[in-house]
């Protein structure tokens, strides 16, 4: 009988890409992002370019994130979500699905 | 006067009836036969008004206008005429910006000065210069911005005020044209009152010209002062604004039928209305234009030619003579540092003929092995009615320095067991993974983080 190792299981060396990264933001009541930090200092957002809700996995641990593709005021473009379960913000890059399941 | 505007208007028309002169006064539509399954691709005023316009199908413009005569497209007609107006103003204006075929904008600051005139002197000569050589109805117009010349180009050839009702009707099918078969309601009692605004600012006809019809009293080029722009553009209708056609419609709608009705507006009404497009066109109706004008970019190429030793039929000295020629013209000042899409190869013949082969490169490249690896087999496989006395080269389409990565991992066996070897040392003396590859894992997820991740190397 093989015993038990005491370790957590896990994907070992598997790490995750393009994950979230805690963002502050400063948003309006309308819930869009008025003003991000980027590198310490709070940079107005010029544009709202494009705005997007994703729902999923309301069957184990649901996921609801509204994201922003906005542009700064120095030019910059960023996409940021507002995390609608747990609350927060956070930017993270998005390409979306890039094929879907058998395909 | 900083900027002119020269439009031919319904060029392909004007070009058909410069060809043919019975067509003059008749309805002209230009796309094929009306039996044919194409769309209108220009038209005469005469067929716009019958309610033919530009896209409309040639069998529903037969239904709409059947005296109408349908001529094919000769594009490469057009585009050589075309290309021979813009070759004129060129030589003309130091910055020439072609907005369409017979429709240009051109910087004309200093200009008279420079040729010691005035201003409409300027501009009369530079009407009979190009009407004179391309015998086209051209109409120019000039003022300190592109967006008030552009206007003015289109309200010369008008007609001037004092005519009788059949002026009247051809001013009429003036604002129906600018309006290219839009919406534009031709308004009597406006039109009347914005002629006689207009009046002050619709500079002479070239009266010394020898182009111009005596029985008309078309005036040829508008000159608006500098300061008189918001007054001239008011009486515009808002069909010249560079907007969509339904923000037109939309303006018509809202009773704003010229620019100086526009130009009154608040500018948050405006863009409450129209979003940024209204505060542009609002800027645009007071005579706020800061577009510039683009030229075209100048294509840099070198040109490297040699005249043989000996006249040759063999493909070895051609060969020889291409390569000297190639590391001449890589080594030229305007290319160094920059990589080649396009080598034009030609050889000049004892008989007076020439051979030319092109060769476009599926990657840019500086380097003349390369080139002359692809230009030998087009030489070998020559056969030349005659010596060659001549060689040249010209080498376009030239690009920044370009690279392309290699995979690392696309190499021999052996090389690859090295490597894996190396990176198994590598994890072996950090403990823990250091070379990752990127693995799909959901790649049809919604969600970022799970489309891919990074997997060890050789877990």
């Amino acid at each position: 009988m093989v015993e038990n190792s005491r370790t957590a299981g896990g994907a070992g060396g598997v790490r995750l890409l393009n994950q979230p990264k805690p963002a502050a933001v400063e948003a309006n009541k309308h819930g869009e992002p008025e003003a991000i930090v980027v590198q310490g200092r709070f940079q107005h957002v010029r544009a709202i370019h494009d705005s997007w809700r994703i729902d999923d996995e309301w069957w184990r641990e649901e996921i609801a994130r509204r994201y922003f593709t906005v542009e700064l005021a120095n030019g910059r473009k960023l996409t940021v979500y507002h995390d609608l379960v747990g609350g927060g913000w956070f930017a993270q890059s998005y390409d979306g699905p890039k094929r879907v399941p058998g395909a | 006067m900083d900027v002119a505007c020269l439009v031919v208007p319904d060029f392909l028309v004007a070009l058909a009836r410069r060809e043919h002169p019975e067509l003059a006064g008749r309805a002209v539509i230009v796309g094929g036969a009306p039996e044919e399954h194409a769309t209108v691709t220009a038209c005469s005023p005469e067929a716009a008004a019958a309610g033919v316009a530009i896209g409309t199908t040639l069998r529903r413009a037969l239904a709409l206008c059947p005296r109408a005569v349908f001529l094919p497209v000769q594009e490469g007609f057009a585009r050589a005429e075309a290309a021979t107006v813009a070759d004129l103003v060129r030589d003309r204006s130091p910055l020439v910006e072609v907005v369409g075929q017979g429709h240009l904008h051109f910087e004309v600051r200093g200009l008279a000065r420079l040729a010691g005139i005035n201003e409409e002197e300027y501009l009369a000569q530079l009407y009979e210069g190009i009407a004179a050589r391309t015998r086209l109805p051209v109409q120019i117009g000039a003022g300190s911005s592109v967006f008030v010349a552009h206007v003015a180009a289109l309200k010369a050839g008008r007609r001037e005020k004092g005519g009788g009702r059949r002026e009247e009707e051809e001013i009429a099918n003036y604002e129906l044209r600018i309006a290219e078969g839009r919406t534009a309601r031709a308004n009597n009692d406006s039109l009347s009152s914005s002629k006689q605004r207009n009046s002050q600012f619709v500079i002479r006809n070239s009266a010394n010209s020898s182009i111009q019809n005596p029985k008309s009293k078309i005036q040829n080029f508008v000159v608006v002062p500098s300061g008189a722009e918001r007054e001239f553009l008011a009486a515009a209708p808002v069909e010249v604004l560079p907007v969509d056609p339904v923000m037109h419609l939309r303006l018509r709608l809202f009773g704003l039928e010229w620019l100086g009705q526009v130009a009154e507006i608040p500018i948050s009404a405006m863009q409450a209305q129209f979003g940024p497009d209204g505060a542009w066109a609002r800027a645009l109706a007071r005579g706020e234009d800061k577009s510039r004008i683009v030229p075209q970019r100048e294509e840099v190429a070198v040109t490297e030619e040699i005249e043989l030793p000996a006249p040759a039929a063999s493909s070895e000295p051609l060969v020889v003579g291409t390569e000297a020629l190639l590391q001449r013209a890589l080594a030229d000042d305007e290319i160094r540092g920059q990589t080649v899409r396009r080598v034009d190869w030609w050889l000049g013949l004892e008989s007076g003929e020439q051979v030319s082969r092109r060769v476009v490169f599926r990657e840019p490249t500086s380097d003349a092995r390369r080139m002359l690896f692809v230009l030998r087999s087009k030489i070998e496989r020559l056969q030349l009615p005659a010596a060659a006395v001549s060689v040249g080269v010209t080498l376009s389409g030239l690009c920044s320095e370009y690279a392309h990565q290699e995979n690392l991992w696309n190499v021999g066996p052996r090389r690859q067991r090295e490597l894996e070897e190396a990176i198994e040392q590598l994890n072996t003396r950090a403990g823990d993974p250091q070379v990752y590859r990127v693995v799909e894992v959901q790649p049809w997820s919604r969600i970022p983080e799970r489309q891919v991740a990074l997997v060890a190397y050789g877990s």
